[in-house]
C-alpha cells in the first residue's frame, strides 16, 4: 500500500471543499429523486424541497343540495366531507369567498342571514343546520386552506415498471449495449497501438483524420449509413440475408460513431507508456502483437475502463442510432424509446420523465460503480508518467 | 366469412408463436353506434401475409388508440399492420425517406413537411378519386382536398394526403365555479370578451393565462393566437394570402393581428405573472393558474387537446368547461374557426397500403377512435354519437358548424418559417419587440429561403 | 422473454467472439505464413521479418481505418458536396454567404466560442481538483459517485432536472424553481432565467459542466494516481504546501492528460446540443451551431444550408487538430 499522507493538504479543508462539490453536483439530481415520488399534481405547484414538511394549499369544496339534507331532532342538517379518507388533511381556515380563506378557523361557525348554521371541523367534515327545510338545488362553495402532510407515491416507478414491453426493452438495451461497447474497444486498441507504437507509412496523417473524425456531428452520418445499409439489403448481401436494420448494423454504427474517441484517449494513454519496457520485449524478440496483448492491454486497463464506461452511457442513454437503425418494429425498442412512448405525444406524461430517469440510470451508475477500482492504475504506480 | 375469420385466427396465432402480439379488438363487432357494415369489404380481401409499416408522431395514449383501430384492419384482413410512434418523428421520416427505407406511411403532424417530401416525389400521389372523396365526404371538403394537395418535382399537382384527426384550436376554457362566483357570464362575441377582459381587472382579477414554454417547439401557443386573431379581424382570403406569402408577413393587416395579441399577452394586468412569465411559461402549467384558489386567471385560450394536462381530479364539463373563442360583432366575418389535425400520407406503395388507407377513410375507423376520446373528424359519415363523451361532440359540432375553417397557419408554412421565425418571433415579441420589428424578421427569412 | 435473452447472450458472444477472433487469427496467420523461423540465410530471414512487420501495423488499425471511412469520411464528404447545394442543384458557395450573412448564424458563432472557453475549461479544472482532493479521501469513492452521477442521467432527464432549477413563476406565485426560491428567501427579485441575455447562456453551460466534470474526474482521477511517489515524496521533503504540490508537481505531470480532456470536452461543445434544445431550443439568442444545424436540417428540412453549418463546425476542430497532432508529434520524438 502506497503512503496515505502522501499529498498533505490539510484535512479539515480538503473535505470541505470536496464536500461543496459533491453537494452543489448532487442536489439537482437529489430534486428530481424527490420528484419523482411526488405526485405530478404537485410537481407544477410548489417546490420539491417542500415534498419533505407539510404543506398549505388552497382548495374549494361544494356542499350537498337540498336532497341530502336528513331531519334530525326538528333540525335539518347536510353533512359533508372535504376530504378523502385516510388522507390526512386537515383544515388549517375556511372561508366563503376565495379571497378570504382565513375568515373562520377550523372548528368555528358561520352562522347565516337566513339563520342557518354552518360548521367546518378540523378534520374537513362540515355540519349545515337550520331550523327551516333547506331548499337550494346547488350546493354553496366553501373555500379552506388545507394542511397536507408530506406524501410520497411510488405511482410514477410503478407507471415505468410495470410499462408493457419494458422488460423486452430492457432486454434489448443490453444487447445493443454490451458489443456496441466492446467492439469499439477493441478495434480502437489495435489501432491506439499501432498508432503509438509501429511505424508505419502515413501514421500522423491518421492520428490528425482521427482527432478531425471527433468533431463530425452524427446527425450528418445518419442518411448515408443507412442508405449504406438499404443497399447492401438490396444487392447481393440481401440474399443472404442481410436486413438494413438488424443489431449488426446498430452495433457497427455505434462503433463507428465512438471509435474516433476509443482511438484518441487509448493513443494518448499508450503512447504514455515506458518506452524501456517495449524496447526489452523487442529485444527478446517478442512481436508486437505479443507486446500487445502480454504487456499493453494488461497496462491499460484505466483507459479501457475509463472509455468502456464512457461508451457504455453513451449508447445506453441514445435513443436516434437506435431507432434509426434499429428501427421501431415490435420487440426491438430500447429502454429509451420504450420510456418515450409512455410520455405521450405533447409530454402528457412527463412527471414519468422523473422516475423514468431514474431507471434508466440504474445500470450505467452500477456499471460505474463496480468498474471503479479498474480505473487506477495499478500495476506499475509509480513508474509511468502522465499520459 | 366464418371461413375467414376462422383464418385470421390462424394467422394470429401463427403470429403469436412467432412471438407478435395479438391484440383483443376493443369494441364488440356488431354493437354500438358504429358503422359496422363498413368492415364487410375489408372482410372479403385477403391479405394475409402482408405487412403495412406506419410512422406517426402519436405516443402513449394516442399509440394506444390507434392500435386499436389497426386492429379491426388487421383482424378483417389477416394484413399485419405495424405503427410505431416517435416524438423525432420530422426526423425520422426525412432520414428514412432521403435513405430510401421509407415506412409504408406515415402520418404527419404538419402538411408543410409533407408537401416538402411530395416535392422531393417521396410520397405517393392518390390520385384525383381520392381527393374528389375529400370534397364529398369531409365537411367543407374543398378546404381539405386542397390542404392534401401538392406539387412534384415537375411542377405538377396532384393530391397526397388524406386528414385523421382534426384538432379544434378556437376554444377558451374557463372554470364555470369562478364565472358563478364572480357574476361573469360567457362572452358571445370578441367585444364583450374584451369587456369581460376589462371587467375582471376593475374587480382586481387577472383575466388570462398564456404559455408560450414548449421545450424545443417553444412559441407554437402564440402562433396559434394570432391565427385565431387574423381570421377574427380579416376576410379569410386574407389568411390564405399571408400562408402562402402572397400577403407578406409584414403586411399592415398582419401586424394587427399580433398587436392585438400583444393587447393580451404583453398587458401586465391581463395575464397571470406578468409578460415576463408568458414567454417562459410551459403550455402545459398554463392551465394551471384556473384552477388555483383564488383563481389566478379566469380564462385560457388553448385547443380541444389541453385537458390532458390539467389536473388529475378535474372533471371537463363540471370543474371546467369551454366556450368558441367568439368573433368581432361589429365585423361581418361569420364565426371561424382555427384548426389543425394530422394527415395520412403513403410513402411506400403496396396493395396492403392502399387497402388501409381506404379503411381510414371509412366512418368506422374515424368512429372507433371518437369512442375511444381525444379525437375529432370533419368526416360527415361518422355518427356522432360514437364520441366517448359530450364535451367531444360539442367540439364537433364547433368543427362541423363554423363558417370558415382555417387549418393552423403555421403548419403549413415553410417550417423554417412555421416552425422556426414564427416561434422565435412571438417569443421576441412577447419580450418586448415591436409588432414590425418580428414581423420584418420573419419576413425576412422567408424572402432567405 | 427467456427466448430473447438467450438470443440476446448469443449475439453478444458472438460479436464480440468475432471480432476477437479476426485480430488473433489474422495476427497468427501472418506469423505463420510469413514464418521467417525456418530460413536459414539471414538476410532473407530479416527481409522477411521486415515484410511481415510492415504488414502488421495495417493489421492493427486495418479494422479501424474501414470503419472509420464508411461511417465517418463518407458522410464528411458527403456533407462537404450537400453544403454546396440546394434543393435546385449546385449553388456552389452560396450557401456559405448565406450563413455569413445570416443573423442567426451570427448569434451561433458568438455562443459557440463563449462555449469553447468557459466549459472546457471549468470542467477541466473543476474535474482536476476534485480528482486530486479525494485522491486519497477514505469517501473518495462515494464523492466520485456522486460527482459523477450527472453524466448517466440522459440529455432529457438533465433537461427536467435543470427545470426544477431555473423554472420561473409570474407574480407573487410560489417559485418551483431552486433558483428563484432561493433568491426570494433572501428577498430578491424573481426572474426568469433562461429568457435573461446574456446569462441565460451561462446557464446553459452550467448544465453542461455539470454533466462533464465527471468525465474530466475519472480520467484525470486516473492520472493523478500514475504520478511517481519518488517525485511526491521529494516535493514534501522539500516542504511544498499543499497548492505549489498542486501545481509543481501534479499538474505538470498530468498535462498530457489534461489536453486529452479538454480536447474531448471541447469537441463535445462544438457538437452540444441536446441540453440546448432541450432548454430553449435556441431562442432568447442561445443558439449554438449544432442545433442551428439540426434546426435547418431535419425542422426546415434544407440539407443544403445545414450542411453548410456542420462544414463550419468541423472547420473548427482544425486548431485543436493541429495542436493535438503537434503534441503527438513531440511526444513520440
Amino acid at each position: 500500500m502506497i503512503n496515505a499522507q502522501r499529498f498533505s493538504v490539510s484535512s479539515g479543508i480538503k473535505h470541505l471543499i470536496v464536500l461543496a462539490f459533491v453537494v452543489l453536483w448532487t442536489l439537482p439530481t437529489a430534486g428530481l429523486l424527490v420528484s419523482s415520488v411526488r405526485d405530478a399534481d404537485q410537481l407544477i405547484v410548489s417546490g420539491w424541497w417542500t415534498a419533505l414538511v407539510a404543506t398549505e394549499r388552497n382548495a374549494a369544496h361544494r356542499t350537498g343540495t337540498a336532497d341530502s339534507q336528513v331531519e334530525v331532532d326538528n333540525q335539518f342538517r347536510i353533512d359533508g366531507e372535504f376530504f378523502r379518507e385516510d388522507s390526512g388533511r386537515t383544515v388549517v381556515s375556511w372561508g366563503t369567498g376565495g379571497r378570504n380563506l382565513d375568515e373562520f378557523q377550523a372548528g368555528d361557525t358561520w352562522v347565516q342571514d337566513d339563520g342557518s348554521r354552518l360548521t367546518v371541523n378540523e378534520d374537513g367534515s362540515y355540519v349545515w343546520l337550520s331550523e327551516q327545510p333547506f331548499e337550494h338545488a346547488r350546493g354553496i362553495r366553501l373555500f379552506y386552506i388545507a394542511a397536507i402532510p408530506p406524501r410520497f407515491t411510488m405511482a410514477n416507478y410503478e407507471r415505468v415498471l410495470a410499462a408493457e414491453g419494458i422488460g423486452r426493452a430492457f432486454v434489448n438495451s443490453v444487447t445493443v449495449t454490451l458489443p456496441a461497447t466492446f467492439i469499439p474497444i477493441l478495434i480502437a486498441a489495435f489501432a491506439a497501438y499501432a498508432l503509438s507504437w509501429m511505424n508505419f507509412w502515413g501514421r500522423s496523417f491518421f492520428l490528425a483524420a482521427i482527432v478531425g473524425l471527433l468533431v463530425v456531428p452524427l446527425q450528418m452520418a445518419l442518411i448515408p449509413v443507412l442508405s449504406t445499409y438499404n443497399w447492401l439489403g438490396q444487392t447481393w448481401v440481401g440474399s443472404l440475408g442481410w436486413e438494413p436494420r438488424s443489431y449488426l448494423g446498430v452495433w457497427l454504427a455505434h462503433t463507428g460513431f465512438g471509435l474516433p474517441l476509443a482511438v484518441y484517449l487509448l493513443r494518448n494513454y499508450m503512447a504514455g507508456l515506458p518506452r524501456e519496457i517495449m524496447e526489452s520485449a523487442r529485444m527478446d524478440g517478442a512481436t508486437h502483437f505479443k507486446i500487445f496483448i502480454t504487456i499493453v492491454l494488461p497496462l491499460s486497463v484505466p483507459a479501457l475502463a475509463s472509455f468502456a464506461i464512457f461508451q457504455f452511457l453513451w449508447v445506453w442513454n441514445d435513443l436516434l442510432v437506435a431507432i434509426v437503425f434499429l428501427g421501431q418494429g415490435e420487440g426491438r425498442t430500447v429502454l429509451t424509446a420504450q420510456l418515450r412512448e409512455l410520455l405521450g405525444s405533447r409530454g402528457d406524461n412527463w412527471e414519468i420523465l422523473t422516475s423514468g430517469a431514474f431507471v434508466t440510470m440504474i445500470v450505467p451508475l452500477l456499471v460505474f460503480i463496480s468498474m471503479q477500482r479498474y480505473f487506477v492504475r495499478g500495476m506499475l504506480a509509480g513508474s509511468v508518467k502522465g499520459g | 366469412m366464418i371461413k375467414k375469420r376462422t383464418l385470421a385466427v390462424a394467422i394470429t396465432s401463427a403470429a403469436l408463436a412467432t412471438g407478435a402480439m395479438a391484440q383483443d379488438l376493443h369494441f364488440p363487432i356488431g354493437e354500438g353506434p358504429f358503422s359496422w357494415d363498413w368492415l364487410e369489404e375489408f372482410e372479403n380481401l385477403d391479405l394475409s401475409g402482408q405487412t403495412v409499416t406506419i410512422t406517426g408522431p402519436w405516443l402513449g395514449g394516442e399509440q394506444d388508440s390507434i392500435r386499436r383501430v389497426l386492429a379491426y384492419f388487421e383482424d378483417a384482413t389477416g394484413a399485419n399492420v405495424d405503427y410505431s410512434g416517435s416524438d423525432s418523428f420530422e426526423q425520422q421520416i426525412q432520414v428514412d425517406t432521403q435513405a430510401g427505407s421509407p415506412p409504408n406511411m406515415a402520418i404527419f403532424p404538419q402538411p408543410g413537411l409533407a408537401e416538402d417530401l411530395a416535392r422531393q416525389d417521396l410520397l405517393v400521389p392518390l390520385g384525383s378519386d381520392a381527393a374528389d372523396w375529400v370534397r364529398e365526404n369531409f365537411s367543407d371538403g374543398d378546404g381539405w382536398a386542397d390542404l392534401g394537395t401538392f406539387e412534384n418535382s415537375s411542377g405538377e399537382e396532384d393530391f397526397y394526403g388524406v386528414m385523421y384527426r382534426v384538432d379544434l384550436k378556437s376554444l377558451v376554457w374557463y372554470v364555470p365555479d369562478n364565472f358563478e362566483d364572480y357574476g361573469y357570464e360567457v362572452p358571445t362575441s370578441m367585444e364583450e370578451m374584451i369587456a369581460l377582459s376589462d371587467q375582471m381587472v376593475a374587480d382586481g382579477e387577472t383575466p388570462w393565462t398564456i404559455g408560450l414554454g414548449s421545450g424545443a417547439a417553444t412559441g407554437w401557443p402564440g402562433t396559434d393566437w394570432i391565427e385565431d386573431l387574423m381570421l377574427r379581424l380579416h376576410e379569410p382570403e386574407v389568411y390564405d394570402g399571408w400562408v402562402t406569402n402572397d400577403i407578406p408577413f409584414n403586411d399592415p393587416r398582419v401586424i394587427e393581428a399580433i398587436e392585438l395579441f400583444g393587447e393580451f399577452a404583453r398587458n401586465p394586468d391581463y395575464v397571470a405573472g406578468g409578460p415576463q412569465a408568458v414567454a417562459t411559461t410551459d403550455f402545459r402549467d398554463a392551465p394551471q393558474a384556473l384552477f388555483d384558489i383564488p383563481p389566478r386567471a379566469f380564462m385560457h385560450r388553448q385547443a380541444n387537446f389541453i385537458p390532458a394536462f390539467f389536473p388529475d381530479d378535474v372533471v371537463v364539463g363540471e370543474d371546467v368547461d369551454f366556450f368558441y373563442m367568439p368573433s368581432y360583432d361589429g365585423k361581418d366575418l361569420g364565426d371561424p374557426v382555427l384548426s389543425a389535425g394530422t394527415m395520412m400520407a403513403i410513402t411506400r406503395d403496396s396493395n396492403a397500403t392502399r387497402a388501409l388507407m381506404q379503411f381510414l377513410q371509412t366512418p368506422l375507423a374515424h368512429e372507433l377512435w371518437m369512442a375511444q376520446g381525444e379525437f375529432l373528424t370533419v368526416h360527415l359519415g361518422a355518427n356522432t354519437e360514437a364520441y366517448a363523451s359530450d364535451v367531444l361532440r360539442r367540439q364537433g359540432e364547433i368543427l362541423l358548424g363554423a363558417d370558415t375553417v382555417r387549418f393552423d397557419a403555421s403548419d403549413m408554412m415553410p417550417a423554417a418559417i412555421g416552425a422556426g421565425t414564427f416561434w422565435t418571433g412571438m417569443v421576441d415579441f412577447v419580450g418586448g419587440a415591436s409588432a414590425q420589428e418580428i414581423a420584418d424578421d420573419i419576413q425576412r427569412s422567408w424572402d432567405d429561403l | 422473454m427467456l427466448q430473447q435473452l438467450i438470443l440476446a447472450a448469443w449475439a453478444i458472444a458472438l460479436a464480440i467472439g468475432l471480432s476477437a477472433l479476426f485480430f488473433i487469427g489474422s495476427n497468427v496467420l501472418l506469423d505463420r505464413t510469413l514464418s521467417s523461423d525456418h530460413i536459414r540465410d539471414d538476410d532473407d530471414r530479416s527481409r522477411r521479418d521486415d515484410l511481415r512487420e510492415s504488414i502488421r501495423p495495417w493489421i492493427f488499425i486495418g479494422p479501424a481505418l474501414l470503419i472509420l471511412t464508411l461511417y465517418l469520411v463518407v458522410p464528411v464528404i458527403y456533407t462537404l458536396w450537400l453544403s454546396m447545394n440546394s434543393r435546385a442543384g449546385f449553388v456552389g458557395l452560396a450557401n456559405y454567404t448565406w450563413a455569413f450573412n445570416n443573423r442567426g448564424f451570427q448569434i451561433s458563432v458568438r455562443n459557440n466560442l463563449l462555449w469553447l472557453i468557459v466549459v472546457p475549461t471549468l470542467s477541466t479544472l473543476f474535474g482536476l481538483v476534485i480528482a486530486y482532493l479525494t485522491d486519497r479521501m477514505w469517501w473518495r469513492n462515494i464523492a466520485r459517485s456522486l460527482i459523477f452521477l450527472p453524466m448517466a442521467i440522459s440529455f432529457v432527464g438533465a433537461s427536467v432536472i435543470w427545470r426544477f432549477i431555473y423554472d420561473y413563476r409570474g407574480g407573487t406565485d410560489q417559485q418551483i424553481g431552486l433558483l428563484n426560491a432561493v433568491i426570494v428567501a433572501f428577498g430578491g427579485e424573481p426572474q426568469a432565467w433562461i429568457s435573461v441575455q446574456p446569462l441565460n447562456n451561462f446557464l446553459l453551460m452550467a448544465i453542461m459542466v455539470w454533466i462533464q466534470t465527471g468525465f474530466a474526474m475519472v480520467l484525470l482521477g486516473a492520472a493523478i494516481r500514475g504520478v511517481p511517489e519518488d517525485t511526491i515524496e521529494a516535493a514534501n521533503m522539500d516542504g511544498a504546501n499543499d497548492f505549489q504540490m498542486f501545481y509543481k508537481i501534479v499538474v505538470p505531470q498530468v498535462w498530457g492528460t489534461v489536453v486529452v480532456v479538454w480536447t474531448t470536452i471541447t469537441v463535445l461543445v462544438l457538437k452540444i446540443f441536446d441540453v440546448v434544445l432541450a432548454m430553449t431550443n435556441g431562442q432568447w439568442q442561445t443558439q449554438v451551431l449544432a442545433n442551428l444545424m439540426f434546426d435547418i436540417m431535419f425542422r426546415a428540412g434544407d440539407f443544403g444550408r445545414g450542411s453548410t453549418v456542420a462544414v463550419f463546425i468541423m472547420i473548427a476542430v482544425l486548431p485543436i487538430m493541429w495542436w493535438n497532432v503537434r503534441q503527438a508529434r513531440k511526444e513520440m520524438s
